[in-house]
């Protein structure tokens, strides 16, 4: 039960995050192109 | 801490405490720690928005003309007020509020902060539909700065007494946070905007609202899951280290006292001159490398390279404060101004040989040391003043922040138009900021060098709060 709820509240600020990263990541190859 | 019971007192009648108090939030036996970096993490994920609030300059231009700014539509100049007066207030409330952060405990300073913040938002939301400017410096700028400034330190000192085996490492995580906030945040406005965009409406109004309701929700998900260990809490299989380091103290110093102290100053002066650097660079990176690559890089691959640095300042923000648990918070600094100090002197010469990928690495990894100087200072200040009040402590050291936050874009852009007046070309205008940036940094290795341990008649005799 513990490890579940650390999973999922890891995932909950985890995701968001992630999201952010690929997006930047994403527009960051506008520049070498 | 103060007590281990969820019960405080009324003169003789014990009397339950309120569920955001320090008192109730007391870690059970079957806690796991790291539950503690996701709290802190949604606090910090959240204010670090302000790193995005451009992305609503241009907008918020055009909320009577649409398309483009109509007559009585606010001006950019206006507008760019509300971010400069939400950093002024991050760093007053992080002084003034900080020694009641500690005290309160994370779970009210990060409901106050989720308060502030998202109400900032929604009283911002209210000016933008009345078209009112000062209830949008209000409403973000003074309320949201205020969360900006309680919700940066709320979480800090927990993680300290969380993680005394990798205090580096465990604030480390929380303040990537506000690095990555920006990540988030900058698409997402894109994306609420284009949602609730309308032939009559930019979207900006919605957006706000939405956003205001989607961040407080967030912190108050990190405060409802926050704890602070028990007073005599240690990691199962850890003891401290019986060799005593020379900068790492057991004792703790009082924040009336930390702060009149030769080290608290020369701590400021390395955390103002590490970020005046960096925010000078960040601040002005996008016509930077336009002007430096003159035909080489579009509008568009330069909002890319000012991308790119947030990711370098976010990972930096985790990797160097990790580091700094083995290397010592001393070394990691110094590695900071000395490696700063290289790449400063070097980027005019790999800017005149036109090498853009070195260019890019270059401010990465100047933007990832000025991200870790942010992250690495509060395992510095818990080293040297101890555990009690470094919460406290961190958020009065934060006005080197709010000075470095108008130092450093002022004399980077200052320093350009001097140049380009006395006829100095726009490709070649940045040398001498960059030589300035070099010597600002030796300002900051020479406070670094100059840092010894408190001396033990100032340490304070109880070891709680």
């Amino acid at each position: 039960m513990v490890r579940l709820k650390l999973a999922l509240c890891w995932l909950i600020v985890g995701l968001p995050l992630v999201w952010g990263v690929a997006k930047t990541m994403q527009n960051a190859i506008k520049l070498f192109q | 801490m103060s007590a281990a019971t969820p019960f405080g007192s009324a003169g003789n009648t014990p009397v339950r405490a309120g569920i955001l108090d320090r008192a109730r939030t007391v870690a059970p036996g079957s806690y796991n720690r790291f539950l503690v970096p996701p709290a802190a993490l949604a606090v910090h994920l959240s204010i670090g928005q302000a790193y995005a609030f451009s992305t609503f300059n241009l907008p918020l231009t055009k909320l009577l003309g649409i398309t483009q700014s109509a007559p009585g539509d606010w001006s950019l100049k206006a507008v760019g007020w509300t971010f400069s007066i939400a950093i002024l207030f991050l760093g007053l409330s992080a002084a003034l509020f900080g020694r009641w952060a500690e005290s309160a405990g994370p779970r009210k300073a990060m409901c106050v902060a989720a308060c502030c913040f998202g109400g900032g938002f929604l009283v911002s939301a209210l000016g933008i539909h009345l078209h009112e400017i000062d209830l949008l410096y209000f409403g973000y700028g003074v309320l949201g700065g205020c969360g900006l400034g309680i919700g940066y330190i709320s979480p800090v000192s927990t993680l300290i007494k969380w993680f005394p085996d990798r205090p580096g490492m465990a604030t480390g995580m929380a303040i990537m946070g506000f690095g990555g906030g920006a990540m988030i945040a900058a698409p997402l406005s894109i994306f609420l905007m284009d949602y609730f965009k309308t032939p009559e409406n930019n979207g900006v109004f919605e957006s706000f609202m939405t956003m205001g309701v989607i961040y407080f929700l967030f912190m108050m998900f990190g405060a409802a899951i926050v704890r602070v260990p028990p007073a005599d809490w240690k990691p199962r299989g850890w003891t401290p280290s019986v060799t005593p380091k020379k900068l790492v103290t057991t004792a703790n110093v009082h924040v009336d006292v930390a702060w009149k102290t030769r080290q608290f100053w020369l701590l400021w002066g390395v955390l103002c001159m590490n970020v005046t650097a960096g925010i000078g660079v960040l601040s002005q990176a996008s016509p930077m490398i336009q002007e430096m690559f003159a035909g080489g890089v579009s509008a568009a691959g330069a909002a890319s390279f000012v991308g790119l640095l947030s990711l370098f300042n976010m990972g930096g923000r985790f990797v160097w404060a990790s580091v700094s648990d083995y290397l010592g918070r001393k070394n990691t600094y110094f590695i900071f101004f000395v490696l700063g100090i290289g790449l400063y002197a070097l980027v005019p010469s790999i800017g005149m040989a036109g090498s853009k990928p070195l260019f890019v690495l270059a401010f990465g990894v100047i933007l990832s040391m000025y991200g870790g100087g942010f992250a690495t200072i509060p395992a510095y200040l818990r080293d040297i003043y101890g555990t009690m009040h470094v919460g406290a402590i961190h958020g009065r050291l934060l006005t080197a922040w709010a000075a470095a936050g108008v130092l450093g874009p002022v004399l980077v852009s200052y320093i350009r138009d001097f140049q380009i007046q006395n006829g100095v070309p726009k490709a070649q205008a940045y040398s001498v900021t960059m030589y300035i940036m070099c010597g600002l940094l030796l300002i900051g290795l020479l406070c670094n060098v100059c840092i010894r341990a408190v001396s033990p008649e100032l340490h304070h005799r109880e070891t709680e709060v």
